[in-house]
């Protein structure tokens, strides 16, 4: 293992029943960079980012987080995991909710930051039943950086959010990859991926390509994204 | 009104339940399944309460009565000596010992015979039959004797309870652990499933908190809500119900703790096979009216068909609410092997399901 790599994925399978929603996936994700993790709904994003963070075993292959074969209880510490659905207490406030994700992490000295890094410092009060769907994502979010991981695994984080918020998004992403973090996001919005540094591209539980957002367009033989992963994609069926 | 659409919403509702096979199977399984019991409880072959006989009756009525007796339906009558009477009431082998006295079959001839009938008198259920076996004997016996109708007046002495007690006292120390029981259970399946349903359990498994660390933070916290509704419910059962008591309050308190802990984690385990809220409730009918039925509540243990009895002895609930009724009835302290046993059983089931709660937890997620 390469200690340039944050997550490296080898070979991996994962089924359910007879779906195999991973079918041999191999894909590394760098030290500090964005990585978008692109495909359809159903393609296999969530559940690669679930055995990421050892919540499902892989039933071939090999996960290696920050060095470590997962699952690894002492490698969750730093990872962060902000799932699709933004998962909170509704009947505790903002600050209950962060201070309660950075209390698990031995992080408490975090939260004023990451309530500040999402603009909810003054809103911190509300209770997170009262909250719009952005501002709860936004909590979300706040919970999955509280204790300052080395990787942040964030799964399709700006679906339901607005233009705006979708902006605000990025700019944190950018600003936690500037100080190191590495993040790994999914998406199914292709405007998305010509943020990141590098793309993996899933399509049916397998890695289509793999790159630069150049990269993938050279290989699709598109200037466009998304024709170039309908052209890659098509490719590999036929 | 549209009749079409009163008809979708019909059929929308009926296919619905057709996918969810459990909920189905539960409203046409549990009715039968807890009436089977009822009726299984009530009219299979009952055991009966043992009840021994001490004649000490110089004339001929006393044994006669002890013959008919033995071959009651509705009592097991056995031969004891009146000095042992109270011994074997208290190690529970007789539920009541009847002594018939010397001047027993004089009594008779003189139009009034008073036997006395001592009953253990902690669980009211088992008193009327040996009420009922002695006064079907005597009625028919006594007169055939005395050659005259002869008035029948038992003397009754309750080793505990007594005609100060009425019902509630009775059924009130069981139901005071019952109530914890039932409500803590209810609670705490239903915020766990939240946990999983919010999707803040899988946030949870994905941090460095160990599963023991959760079940255990939920025990901790279910159970300081659970300490207070204790408190609340038996100072409300001692002071505005003024049930009676006889034993110390903390032994009662502590034992209601142990039985909201057992609750709690019932209440973990059990979630991780639900679904859904909906789901969880379903397990009130099929987990909590069999305890109810079989913890000895209702009807005495001791009294149920045989296999209903190895039922009620693997249930925590028959032990918790024999130790409250230890306690509040027959005043036990922590010396009595009893109450010992019955504490040590509740807290055994404790620990077991926190390790079952712990070791499931993760299946479900995953």
């Amino acid at each position: 293992m390469n200690d340039a790599y944050a997550v490296d994925v080898e070979e991996v399978f994962k089924s359910f029943g007879s779906f195999k929603a991973l079918n041999g996936v191999t894909l590394r994700v760098r030290k500090g960079e964005i990585y978008g993790l692109l495909g359809p709904n159903g393609a296999g994003k969530t559940t690669l980012i679930r055995l990421i963070c050892g919540l499902v075993e892989a039933h071939g292959g090999t996960v290696t987080v920050l060095g470590r074969r997962m699952p690894d209880i002492a490698v969750l510490r730093h990872i962060g995991y902000m799932t699709q659905q933004a998962a909170l207490y509704p009947a505790l406030s903002v600050e209950e909710n962060v201070r309660f994700f950075a209390a698990i992490n031995g992080a408490e000295d975090g939260v004023r930051e990451a309530l500040g890094l999402v603009q909810l410092w003054e809103r911190r009060g509300s209770v997170v039943s009262t909250l719009s769907g952005g501002m709860r994502q936004r909590c979300s979010l706040a919970c999955a950086l509280v204790h300052r991981p080395e990787l942040l695994l964030l799964d399709e984080p700006t679906v339901g959010i607005d233009p705006q918020l979708r902006v605000q998004f990025w700019d944190y992403f950018r600003r936690m990859a500037a100080d190191g973090t590495t993040l790994v996001v999914s998406s199914h919005v292709m405007d998305e991926a010509d943020r990141c540094q590098r793309l993996g591209l899933i399509q049916y539980g397998r890695l289509l390509a793999e790159g630069s957002p150049a990269d993938i367009r050279a290989q699709g033989g598109s200037q466009n994204l998304e024709e170039a992963f309908l052209a890659l994609a098509g490719r590999r069926e036929s | 009104m549209s009749g079409r659409r009163v008809r979708a919403i019909t059929r929308r509702l009926l296919q619905g339940f057709r996918r969810d096979r459990r909920t189905v199977a539960l409203l046409f399984v549990a009715p039968i399944v807890i009436l089977g019991l009822l009726g299984y409880l009530m009219r299979g072959s009952s055991n009966v309460p043992n009840v021994g006989i001490a004649s000490q009756d110089s004339g001929p009525l006393g044994a006669l009565v002890a013959s008919s007796l033995k071959s009651s339906s509705h009592i097991h009558a056995v031969d004891i000596n009146a000095s042992d009477g109270d011994a074997k009431l208290k190690d529970g082998s007789i539920v009541a010992y009847i002594l018939f006295p010397a001047d027993f079959t004089r009594q008779a001839q003189s139009g009034s015979v008073a036997p006395d009938v001592h009953l253990e008198g902690s669980q009211p259920g088992e008193d009327s039959p040996v009420l009922q076996a002695l006064q079907e004997s005597m009625i028919s016996l006594a007169s055939q004797v005395a050659g005259r109708s002869v008035n029948f007046q038992p003397r009754v002495h309750h080793l505990y309870g007594g005609r100060n007690y009425d019902t509630l006292d009775y059924f009130g120390a069981a139901f005071v652990g019952l109530v914890v029981f039932f409500l803590v259970f209810v609670i705490t399946i239903v915020s766990f499933l939240n946990e999983r349903s919010q999707g803040t359990l899988e946030r949870l498994m994905a941090s460095p908190l160990r599963r023991g660390e959760i079940v255990l933070g939920y025990m901790l916290g279910f159970t300081v809500l659970a300490l207070i509704q204790s408190a609340e419910v038996l100072v409300f059962a001692l002071a505005v119900l003024k049930i009676h008591n006889q034993g110390n309050v903390l032994l009662i308190f502590g034992m209601e703790a142990l039985m909201a802990i057992a609750a709690v984690n019932l209440g973990i385990f059990l979630s991780m096979f639900a679904r859904s809220e909906f789901q969880a409730v379903q397990f009130i009918p099929l987990v909590v009216v069999p305890q109810v039925l079989l913890s000895g509540i209702i009807f005495p243990v001791s009294i149920e068909p045989t296999a209903l009895q190895w039922l009620s002895d693997i249930l925590p609930l028959t032990y918790a609410v024999n130790g409250m009724r230890d306690i509040m009835v027959k005043g036990a302290d922590l010396t009595s092997s009893g109450l010992q046993l019955d504490a040590a059983v509740v807290a055994g089931f404790c620990i077991l399901l926190i390790v079952a709660g712990t070791a499931t937890l993760r299946r479900r997620l995953a």
